[in-house]
């Protein structure tokens, strides 16, 4: 079990990244301090990758937030016993337009709790990582005592990170500690109620990998299409004198194993006017071949939304389409 | 060449240019398809741009903490804006009765939903303030929330204004609080307005209850609209995800607030910026590859996946590339690179690609620098369907399907959704304690106003269905027509082949409607756009009547070049087909008909015509479409009537720089149709009806105060002594009713004819809507007039059933039409020139409905 007390990382920091503003004797922090536990969080799960990740106390959801991006979390869970809270900032948890048009690759559900994190909840057993920022410091002194034992005795994830503000640091501040209205409201005990739960889009889910599959496909189709046709008018250009148009700057950009790759599947061809890709040379494509598909899986995918040739082992278009051309013929 | 064909020629629909050009432009909102509305005769109903600002992104309990409701509510929803200006008290022949009594009275089904209030409902709006001012609006919530006058009040804060639904004891009430820190806080609510519920500021209050209310019904909001993305729709051939939703508003009808809905679905498109600018590459080659890819996509909203947010492209920065750096906000200096690996875990893969710049709009009216950001298109994907994607006969056909949903499917849905916001406990527990109540659907009572005849030029016929006469007109002979002698057919060498079978069908056809069509002179060309303006160039003097140009492809430039040619450099009508078109030999003696009765109009010829009780009335259509090039230009469109039958057309056309879409040259128009009038007729109209397209929300006003006066001022000259009587009529095809008609447990489209002038309709306007379209498949949509001017004093009655007789007179079409035929001809002639010309065509073309 790894704990960390972030207060003496932060003692470190504090010394040398403080200002003083001394009219008013208010200290800021520059990154603010909040922003620097949450950037100890995102980098803990940068390096051990977790993919159940609890928030006790996660209020605002501001930390749930930040962490949702994080590709190998697949279950996230906020508690807190503010319901209110969770109501209001529930739906900024909500998938983002654009995660419906490029998934993510593992599932992630999110769900909000109601409750107290002094109680046992099997909901949050077998976790690879719990927080609890700012978290101790609004307990009570009887809710304190059962703390570690819920923690770390009975929910017991494979790492927590707890912090708290500093208590010898806190005289400086101008305020007391408890800066927050909400701590001097009492809450009734009570089982986790599910305040909101979502469930992100995946390429596990074969209608989403469906949808991406075919999109992928068509734009490196199109891509290929245009750059066949383009050589052809090259080819043809070549013969009376033309200037040579500089490279292309646009395009991703293979590394060599990926070209490598490429260059041993089988090649596209030209059947009359009509271009044929192989499959596996789609495959090959890096944006492709993440979705990590055979190629069978990969045509049945693909059936009914693009033209096959007869053996079904590559993607049929029109060399030419009425869109091509108009750029330059004005 | 058909409508459709004609709009795929020309590669653009008028989805972008029919965007109502006072909105806002850079708005957070896709493009999203209204299904249902298949229209007779333009093609273009189906995608509509959904650019609305959003004034209520947040609710009224999130919003910023500095900005208050008050400021807020400056921004009023533009429809809204328009309520204000209430045109019907100044029309005394309306005052008390605005609705008509001829015809069958039908029951209707809407999609309206009955709002109940108690009786004395009121809304109480405070103001709060507090001393010294505190910063956090938590903080204030929390305060102001814990003194016992509140506490057990339904009550919502924004954290400037306060709106209660009881009233508190005391105009003025001070409190006082002590914080955490032991601070003294001063709280003084004083009571600035009792709203009562048509207040425009109640309405939208309540609008923003709904809101939330279907937020909690797990929609998700896009622009004003909630979509389920749990229910999606996936076209994945064409790279597009379809997202079924509502629109939803609470706006004030004829005698209360009603709640409508309507069915509306959200296009998402799996295609980044950078996917579309590489293909590009490709298409056009290096050379010209930056400007047409800032010709493409400036002016493009795109949506980031990281961050949820929509950006209006402004421009595209070549010089920066992701590896250069930038300052954060905090100062510090990151490569974006690094940037969007460290903030969303994102890797970039290309690092050549250049910068979308974006301007933010400002938040506050300050004079502030706006700020730009910059994007990159790899994490940015196109929203919203193409110019390309639109023409694509094949995709929309596979979003029709999806999203068309006939009058039962589209019941069906607004039936879930009440049943979902009466059902859903949170929903209802929301509504309860504001005391309103979520009624039934809304049923109201219609007329059919009674059939039209079509007259031909021996013949009167009843047609048996209003829909589409064609059959009945076959053997009829038009009006008048002007036999065809001296004309010419440009066509590619290989498509020699359909001129025979052709000519002769046209012959046959011409003969038996009475216009005589002679033979041509054929000029074979090659198969390029050059070849073709070259040869038109070279054949084409003033005594050629028609120019016929058998087109090879529905390329745009082909159409464009050849229009813009003969429409105003050497005016000369012109009628393109497509080769294709030609060669379906089954088809083509219907092809033939409608070509010669395209040819016959162009030559200035009269079609039908339907029974006008007035005598001497004018009847004008002004329509306005932003230039495809240059959005700075506004193109406008003026047709009116020339004689009294209403069969023989002015047209003119302008372009005028403008960003208002609001019309300068009215004078200028009005003159010329009334000179035209008075040298055919010897006299002035008695009466002119000017039918006005293209108002956006929240311009009413405007139309109202500058365009009226430009047409009074051009009709009322004081040397003469007579003087025109005007009525302004604004037409509006979009419009929130929907009306169905119940027949044996399923409900179906309204027969046409169908006029509602009661209920659905505004207490402030002379109002009406008119069903005078047809879908077989999909729902109809009613057109809405709204009359904002009439001196003429036309009985309701009378002027629905001219609107109605109006819709007749669209000679594109053997059919009734969504809208006044003028307002028809003057749409089209507005997106030949917005589409194609891009210049004023020539005043020689005026008499003749040459854009046809």
């Amino acid at each position: 079990m790894e704990v960390e007390e972030n207060n003496v990382l932060y003692n470190s920091v504090l010394d040398d990244n403080f200002k003083e503003v001394c009219p008013e004797k208010v200290i800021k922090f520059k990154p603010p301090l909040y922003k620097q536990r949450y950037q100890f969080v995102k980098d803990l799960v940068d390096r051990h990758e977790p993919k159940k990740v609890a928030d006790m106390g996660c209020g605002d959801t501001k930390l749930l937030r930040l962490l949702k991006v994080y590709p190998c979390i697949q279950l996230l869970v906020g508690v807190d016993i503010n319901e209110e809270k969770l109501q209001s900032n529930g739906h900024y948890l909500s998938p983002y337009l654009g995660e419906f048009v490029k998934p993510r690759d593992l599932d992630l559900t999110v769900t909000l709790y109601h409750g107290s994190v002094v109680e046992r909840d099997s909901r949050l057993l077998g976790f690879d990582l719990i927080t609890c920022i700012e978290l101790i410091e609004h307990l009570d002194s009887d809710d304190l005592a059962r703390f570690p034992e819920v923690v770390f005795g009975y929910l017991s994830p494979g790492m927590i990170v707890i912090s708290t503000p500093n208590l010898e640091f806190n005289p400086l501040f101008p305020t007391m500690t408890l800066r927050d209205a909400d701590h001097k409201f009492e809450w009734s005990r009570m089982e986790f109620q599910t305040v909101y739960t979502t469930t992100y889009p995946s390429l596990q889910q074969e209608r989403v990998l469906k949808f991406v599959l075919v999109g992928e496909l068509l734009v490196q189709v199109e891509h290929l299409r245009l750059r066949q046709q383009r050589m052809l008018r090259e080819e043809e250009g070549a013969r009376g004198p033309q200037p040579q148009a500089p490279p292309l700057l646009l395009g991703a950009v293979f590394t060599e194993a990926e070209q490598a790759r490429i260059e041993s599947s089988p090649k596209p061809f030209c059947e009359g006017d009509k271009f044929c890709i192989p499959l596996r040379r789609l495959l090959a494509y890096p944006k492709l071949h993440r979705l990590r598909l055979d190629e069978d899986r990969m045509r049945r995918l693909i059936a009914d939304s693009v033209c096959l040739s007869r053996d079904g082992s590559a993607v049929v278009v029109d060399l030419h389409s009425s869109w091509d051309r108009w750029p330059e013929e004005n | 060449m058909s409508g459709r064909a004609r709009v795929r020629a020309r590669g653009i629909t008028r989805s972008l240019g029919a965007v109502d050009v006072g909105r806002a432009p850079a708005s957070p909102s896709a493009t999203s398809v209204e299904p249902g509305d298949q229209e007779a005769s333009s093609s273009s109903g189906l995608v509509e741009a959904n650019i609305i600002p959003q004034w209520d992104k947040d609710s009224v309990c999130s919003g910023d903490s500095g900005q208050s409701h008050m400021e807020r509510s400056m921004r009023m929803r533009r429809d809204l804006m328009d309520l204000e200006i209430s045109t019907r008290e100044k029309l005394a022949h309306v005052k008390d009765c605005k609705t008509g009594s001829s015809g069958i009275p039908v029951k209707l089904v809407t999609n309206l939903f009955n709002l109940d209030f108690p009786q004395d409902w009121q809304l109480y709006q405070y103001c709060v303030t507090f001393s010294p001012d505190l910063a956090s609006r938590r903080l204030r919530t929390a305060l102001l929330y814990n003194h016992s006058e509140l506490s057990n009040r339904t009550k919502a804060f924004d954290g400037a204004t306060l709106f209660l639904l009881q009233k508190l004891d005391k105009k003025v009430t001070e409190l006082s609080s002590e914080t955490q820190r032991g601070e003294t806080v001063k709280i003084t609510v004083t009571l600035i307005k009792e709203l009562v519920s048509s207040s425009p500021v109640c309405i939208q209050f309540i609008n923003i209850i709904f809101r939330k209310i279907l937020k909690k019904l797990s929609m998700y909001q896009i622009g004003r609209n909630f979509y389920k993305p749990s229910e999606p729709v996936e076209i994945p051939q064409h790279k597009l995800s379809l997202w079924p939703g509502f629109a939803i508003s609470v706006s004030p009808f004829e005698s209360r607030l009603l709640f409508s809905a309507d069915v509306s679905y959200k296009v998402l498109r799996n295609e980044t910026v950078l996917e579309f600018m590489t293909d590009l590459c490709f298409k056009t080659g290096t050379s010209c590859f930056t400007q047409m890819c800032e010709k493409q996509l400036v002016g493009l909203v795109v949506l980031t996946r990281y961050n949820n947010r929509t950006y209006r492209i402004d421009d595209i920065d070549w010089t920066v590339k992701p590896t250069f750096s930038f300052q954060k906000r905090d100062g510090a200096e990151i490569t974006y690179v690094d940037y969007y690996k460290q903030q969303y875990d994102i890797t970039l893969s290309d690092l050549n690609q250049p910068m979308l710049v974006s301007l933010l709009k400002r938040k506050r009216n300050d004079n502030s620098e706006p700020q730009v950001v910059h994007l990159i298109p790899e994490l940015c994907f196109l929203t919203g369907l193409s110019g390309q994607a639109t023409s694509d006969f094949q995709l929309m056909k596979a979003v029709a399907e999806e999203t068309r949903l006939s009058p039962l499917d589209r019941q069906q849905r607004l039936a879930r959704l009440a049943d979902d916001i009466q059902r859903n406990q949170v929903a209802r527990f929301e509504l309860e304690n504001w005391g309103l109540h979520f009624g039934s659907q809304m049923s109201l009572t219609g007329r059919i106003v009674p059939p039209e005849k079509i007259l031909m030029q021996d013949h009167v016929c009843q047609p048996a269905s209003a829909a589409d006469w064609a059959k009945d007109i076959r053997t009829c002979k038009v009006l008048s027509a002007q036999s065809l002698d001296k004309w010419l057919i440009f066509c590619a060498n290989r498509a020699e082949y359909v001129i025979e079978s052709f000519l002769s069908c046209l012959r046959r056809v011409g003969s038996s409607m009475g216009f005589n069509v002679g033979y041509p002179q054929i000029i074979k060309v090659q198969e390029n756009p050059g070849a073709f303006i070259r040869a038109i160039q070279q054949q084409v003097n003033p005594e050629v009547q028609l120019v016929m140009c058998i087109l090879p492809s529905n390329q745009k430039n082909y159409y464009d070049s050849i229009k813009k040619y003969l429409s105003s450099d050497c005016a000369v009508p012109s009628q393109c087909v497509l080769t294709r078109t030609l060669s379906k030999q089954g088809m083509m003696m219907s092809v033939a008909t409608k070509i010669a009765m395209q040819m016959n109009c162009k030559l200035g010829g009269e079609l039908w015509a339907v029974e006008i009780p007035l005598k001497s009335l004018m009847v004008v259509g002004i329509d306005i479409s932003k230039d495809a090039f240059n959005k700075d230009m506004a193109v406008i469109g003026f047709v009116a009537s020339v004689n009294p039958r209403i069969t023989r057309w002015f047209s003119r056309c302008i372009l005028q720089r403008t960003t208002t879409g609001i019309a300068d040259c009215l004078k200028v128009f009005m003159t010329g149709a009334l000179n035209k009038w008075q040298k055919t007729n010897h006299d002035l109209p008695a009466r002119i009806v000017v039918y006005r397209d293209g108002v956006g929300d929240g311009q009413l006003r405007t139309v109202m105060e500058y365009e009226v006066p430009q047409l009074l001022s051009s009709v009322t000259k004081p040397s003469a002594n007579t003087s025109s009587r005007l009525s302004v009529v604004v037409v509006r095809k979009k419009c929130m009713p929907r009306f169905f008609t119940e027949m044996s447990r399923t409900v179906q489209n309204p027969p046409l004819g169908t006029v509602v002038d009661s209920e659905a309709t505004r207490p402030e306007w002379y109002d009406f809507y008119l069903v005078s379209q047809t879908a077989s498949r999909g729902t109809v949509s009613p057109t809405y007039y709204n009359v904002i001017y009439d001196d003429n004093g036309l009985k309701p009655d009378h002027m629905q059933r001219l609107t109605y007789k109006l819709c007749h007179l669209y000679y594109n079409w053997q059919g009734l039409v969504s809208i006044p035929a003028p307002c028809l001809y003057a749409h089209k002639l507005t997106f030949l020139v917005s589409q194609s010309i891009h210049k004023e065509p020539s005043l020689e073309l005026a008499n003749n409905l040459f854009y046809l």
